[in-house]
């Protein structure tokens, strides 16, 4: 028995696979400079898997757990206070910039001007040249409630540990064009589209 | 305090000291021994030669010297642990861990950095003399690729 097209794709979109390769994740890895000590600044909450990608590195790896803080920034409406909760959020800046920023779907939580507080506030701590990888939701309309929780795997491939990511809510779906007025301080290097609808992106500072 | 035997990762049995739920400390913890901390400690704790557990019920608000250090607990606080610090699924770190061996169970909440980088770690430790400032390159330790425009390319 075929199975009526419209099922297919709708199983399609809730059976997506649980790792997911992001090339562009890869060649960040491959572009690191082992002998020369960096400072990686993931947005997202620690994870095992984390500290063993970039443990083969001299790294200095900080976690900011932004998830946390999400419903503060969102409720704040005046930008000096969005700049003062951002400040707030990200951990106390050290005495090494910042060379690379991992942005895992984090950025798909925020409004345009929350998404443009935090990436003017990590801008402040980047060394020129800094790298940011984001994946931004873009074929979906909708996302879960709850951002994914994604970790690197041995092969480099990215898994969404997450449990339960709560009912759906639009997604914002930020283009190119959308991402570039909101963080003008970067430049996007490349962009790619990923097997789970999202897109994957180089930012340089 | 009592004795009780505590078997660790590194090293077979041994007879590690405890600081019991229902003690409070403040001020300097120094000791040649292995402990155990149920209680609660505000200060600085440094056993340099020996390892630090922080158990379950344990609250520290403390920087903390150890040669290993296991946290089960809470702590508000850096950690340096010559020899290597593990982070447990029910610990609650707020601080910065300086250590060439870090380990972390999924389910511990930490909030801060984890230097692994090991001339950052004896620097810290004190076993070399600490630059004033670190050496801050001008240049990212990143290799430049061609930039290429934004694709649609399904990978």
């Amino acid at each position: 028995m075929v199975a009526p097209l419209g099922a297919a794709t709708a199983r399609a979109q809730f059976e997506r696979p649980s790792t997911l390769n992001a090339p562009l994740f890869r060649s960040l890895l491959e572009r690191i400079d082992k002998k020369q000590r960096i400072v990686v600044l993931d947005l997202g909450a620690v994870h095992a898997g984390t500290i063993a990608t970039f443990v083969s590195y001299r790294c200095r790896l900080e976690f900011a757990d932004l998830a946390e803080g999400l419903e503060k920034i969102q409720a704040a409406k005046f930008p000096a206070l969005l700049d003062e909760l951002v400040a707030g959020l990200l951990p106390p800046p050290g005495a090494e910039p910042t060379d690379i920023v991992l942005a895992w779907d984090l950025l798909n939580y925020l409004e345009r001007p929350a998404l443009t507080a935090l990436m003017a506030g990590i801008a402040e701590r980047l060394r020129p040249g800094a790298l940011v990888h984001a994946l931004i939701v873009y074929s979906d309309s909708r996302m879960p409630t709850h951002p994914a929780a994604f970790v690197p795997l041995e092969d480099q491939q990215l898994q969404d540990l997450s449990a339960d990511r709560g009912p759906e809510r639009p997604a914002p779906r930020y283009s190119p064009e959308d991402l570039s007025r909101c963080m003008p301080a970067f430049k996007i290097e490349r962009g790619r589209l990923l097997s789970n609808g999202m897109q994957e992106f180089l930012f340089r500072l | 305090m009592k004795n009780e035997t505590e078997r660790t990762e590194s090293s077979g049995p041994r007879e590690a000291a405890v600081i019991g739920r229902s003690i409070q400390i403040n001020g300097d913890l120094r000791g040649e021994e292995d402990l155990r901390i149920e209680g609660d400690v505000t200060g600085t704790i440094q056993l340099k030669n020996n390892s630090l557990t922080i158990g379950k019920d344990g609250r520290i608000k403390a920087d903390v010297y150890a040669k290993a250090v296991y946290v089960d607990g809470l702590i508000e606080g850096d950690i340096y642990g010559s020899e290597r610090v593990s982070i447990r699924k029910n610990a609650r770190v707020t601080g910065n861990v300086i250590s060439p061996r870090v380990s972390l169970e999924e389910g511990a909440r930490f909030k801060g950095a984890i230097d692994m980088d090991s001339e950052a770690v004896e620097a810290a430790l004190g076993k070399v003399q600490p630059q004033a400032k670190p050496a801050v390159a001008s240049a990212p330790p990143l290799s430049a690729k061609p930039a290429a425009a934004v694709s649609t390319v399904k990978s």
